[in-house]
């Protein structure tokens, strides 16, 4: 494939991806992917399906060590520690590089305990400061004000959009680093995707973000970096800016434009 | 336009034949349960459950088979349940990928389908020839047999049917697995699970034959699970066989009860099922 | 360029193009017919300049608003988007084109009462027949998506520059020859003008072509052979 152009940027690399091989069993899924997730920034990654865009994302907190036979070669360095080393601590990886899901995942419990429950898995707190905690998680993902008086009733009777906020709020209340987004808005209607879209914009002045979709448009509204891969491969990767307006690869444009053969 | 009414003819004997073998079966049914009520209602007296089960030719009841059964199938599911989860678990969770659950799960089903009357035997020459006499616990191991396949294919299938983001949503927590199953599998699944365990209630509660081999019976009250133990198929079983009318006459009124118990089981599974499982 | 998943996506993008292409033959006709009808005081030809020009205004609104509609209901990216955004900056350019080739022929109307210096006309038909063929370059290079030949356009546009200066001094001499002269060769002067805006026009064209086809902007110092314009031409380059 052709060189990764080089980005000149003042902000810092939180994830680099090195060298990055993955496999499906037999199925060589991704080929070789180097690219960088900037600190405190949006990276988008887009791609028709089966490019490899969500493995490489759930590669990034090693979800697929839950399933047998998925294997990873290369680096994946996290504020310069390599996750794909055997000895690193899941758990603790995975409080530090969250998840959201296409599909809402509430946990069949109260609102409040869908926050509380994560937290309390690594910190002590007394009522009142878990109370604050929730609600700080709750109108961080800006859904505070629609769930205050029902936090005992059950994650389950929220919206789509809410449930998916929800999800959110529970991922930012155990203070991540990193948070994942795979297809966040697939299930939703455009107004809880505005929302979210707007929930992502403000995560990104603390958390670095990497967020797969289907929907170019979305990738061009909230990302400040791009990638676009094919086939296992990174075609491209730039800043967003250029990405959509001018891309350098001919894969590139006949993707974004609707060309593809 | 004849290829339409060809169509047309073709659907309606078919939906003919539908409806006739419908109605067969059900009226089989209707009749069971038709005569049971009939013959069963007859002699439902308070006696029925105050009294101890009598020699021929006096009145009594079916107390002591009515506490017999309860306390049997209890013991059973007691014991068999926790088994049943945890190799169900262990299948859905743990060893979804390995070779030992597809072995265990084989076993299962046949085990799921082994004629009772298999079970009785195992558990005679296992426990009562042993022991070297019947017993109430004999007939509680053999109803947990029974019990344990129906809780490992229902738990089983229960929590593969919790979604796998689901599952994925608590591990991007940083969840162990334990508690990814103990507080968001186990919960979602919770439903599913107590329907496969009434469904397993409901299915030991009329067994007879694993019973005749090993709690035997008891015509007298007894607690002592160590000595045979009453029960209400068995005592169907021997009072229905019987010459005496009023034998005859408790025969049917167990048989309603026993098929009562089932029902009711059976329609709170079905509420519990359709209250919802986390979709 | 391959062909878009939805070919009525590509049907509207040529149809853009088409528009384009059409406006762009008649601001050249516009501009020959205008220069004619001022070398021959030809009143007439200069009047169905002027009533050119409507059509050349329908056409460029069309132009913008099928471009509107198709960001808006598209969404175009990358290739896409530069072309709506193209065509409408070109359909822009070419609507000046036209407005100021309508000032030149309605100076003619004008000019028929004045003292004629034909000798004046000359170097302003050279520059009329300079600026005609930049035009129709930037317009072969818009229909092939040629970025060389557009940056051949861009940077030849000094030549109009230098013609302009050259013509400038010419008319200052004719005036100062003879004050007669004075009102005639004014007009003439502000034919020059025209002319010249003409051209910038077609800079402008060149490198909404590059940026078209490359996606990358020309840089802003573009090549400038004549005098520095003041904000006396400015002023009266915006009034047109």
């Amino acid at each position: 494939m052709t060189a990764m152009p080089v980005i000149e940027t003042k902000t810092s690399t939180k994830v680099s991806v090195r060298n990055l091989d993955f496999y499906y069993g037999q199925s060589h899924a991704l080929k070789k992917i180097s690219l960088p997730l900037y600190t405190n920034k949006v990276t988008a990654f887009i791609g028709p399906s089966g490019c490899g865009k969500s493995t490489l994302l759930r590669v990034l907190n090693r979800m697929y060590d839950l399933y047998p036979r998925q294997r990873a070669e290369g680096e994946v360095l996290l504020d310069g520690e390599n996750i794909l080393d055997p000895g690193i601590d899941l758990n603790l990886l995975r409080s530090r590089v969250g998840m959201v899901f296409q599909k809402p995942t509430p946990f069949p419990m109260s609102i409040y305990d869908n926050i509380a429950f994560g937290i309390r898995l690594y910190e002590k707190l007394s009522r009142s400061e878990m109370d604050g905690r929730v609600e700080a998680a709750l109108r961080g993902a800006a859904l505070w004000d629609e769930v205050r008086d029902k936090l005992t009733s059950s994650g389950l009777g929220l919206s789509g959009g809410q449930q998916q906020r929800l999800c959110i709020a529970r991922s930012v209340a155990i203070q991540p680093e990193v948070i994942l987004f795979d297809e966040p808005c697939s299930a939703l209607d455009p107004i809880s995707t505005a929302k979210i879209e707007e929930l992502i914009d403000e995560l990104s002045e603390r958390y670095t973000i990497a967020i797969v979709t289907h929907n170019m448009q979305q990738a061009a509204r909230v990302s400040d970096f791009t990638a676009f891969m094919y086939l296992g491969d990174l075609v491209e990767f730039g800043e967003t800016n250029t990405l959509f307006t001018a891309p350098q690869n001919k894969k590139t444009q006949d993707y974004i434009t609707g060309r593809f053969g | 336009m004849s290829l339409y009414s060809h169509r047309r003819r073709v659907d309606a004997v078919a939906k003919a034949l539908c409806w006739t073998g419908t109605l067969f079966g059900l009226s089989w049914l209707v009749l069971i349960l038709g005569a049971l009520i009939y013959e069963g209602a007859r002699g439902l007296t308070p006696a029925v459950f105050t009294e101890m089960t009598p020699p021929p030719g006096s009145s009594g009841g079916l107390l002591n088979a009515i506490a017999g059964s309860l306390v049997m199938t209890a013991i059973g599911v007691v014991v068999g349940t926790p088994l049943g989860m945890l190799a169900g678990t262990y299948m859905a969770e743990y060893g979804r990928y390995s070779k030992l659950s597809t072995v265990v799960r084989f076993i299962n089903d046949i085990l799921l389908s082994a004629p009772s009357i298999v079970i009785g035997l195992f558990v005679y020459t296992v426990v009562v020839a042993r022991v070297g006499h019947f017993s109430g616990v004999a007939g509680a191991i053999a109803l947990a047999v029974l019990v344990v396949p129906v809780v490992v294919r229902t738990t089983e299938d229960m929590l593969l049917l919790v979604p796998g983001p689901l599952r994925e949503a608590a591990a991007a927590l940083g969840l162990p697995r334990s508690h990814m199953l103990l507080r968001v599998a186990y919960r979602a699944a919770k439903s599913g699970i107590i329907t496969g365990v009434l469904l397993a209630v409901a299915r030991v509660s009329g067994e007879t034959a694993p019973l005749l081999f090993t709690s035997l019976n008891n015509q007298f009250w007894s607690t002592d699970l160590n000595a045979p133990l009453s029960s209400l198929p068995v005592v169907i079983f021997q009072f229905a066989l019987s010459p005496y009318k009023d034998w005859q006459q408790l025969a049917w009124t167990g048989a309603l009860l026993v098929t009562i118990a089932v029902l009711l089981l059976s329609i709170s599974a079905r509420a519990l099922s359709s209250r919802g499982n986390y979709k | 360029m391959s062909e878009h998943i939805v070919s009525s996506y590509d049907r509207d993008l040529e149809a853009l193009g088409r528009r384009i292409a059409e406006m762009g033959g008649i601001a050249e006709k516009m501009l020959g017919e205008a220069m004619d009808a001022l070398a021959n005081f030809d009143t007439e030809l200069a009047h169905r300049v002027v009533a050119t020009d409507t059509r050349l205004d329908a056409l460029q609104r069309e132009i913008e608003e099928s471009a509107i509609l198709t960001i808006a209901r598209r969404q175009p990216l990358a290739v896409d988007l530069r072309e709506c955004i193209a065509a409408m900056r070109i359909a822009a350019d070419l609507e000046r084109v036209g407005d100021l080739a309508k000032s030149i022929a309605k100076r003619t109307v004008k000019i028929l009462a004045e003292a004629r210096v034909p000798r004046a006309i000359i170097g302003l038909k050279t520059m009329a027949e300079v600026a005609s063929l930049q035009l129709k370059d930037v317009l072969d290079a818009y229909a092939q998506r040629d970025v060389e030949r557009a940056k051949t356009v861009w940077a030849n546009d000094t030549e109009l520059d230098a013609l302009e200066d050259s013509v400038f001094r010419d008319l200052l001499t004719f005036m100062m020859e003879d004050p007669r002269n004075i009102s005639f060769c004014t007009h003439l002067l502000f034919c020059s003008k025209n002319i010249e805006r003409i051209g910038d026009h077609t800079t402008n064209v060149a490198e909404t072509i590059v940026y078209l086809v490359t996606g990358e902007s020309m840089p802003t110092e573009r090549p400038k052979g004549g005098k520095p314009a003041t904000p006396a031409d400015e002023a009266k380059e915006q009034s047109l």
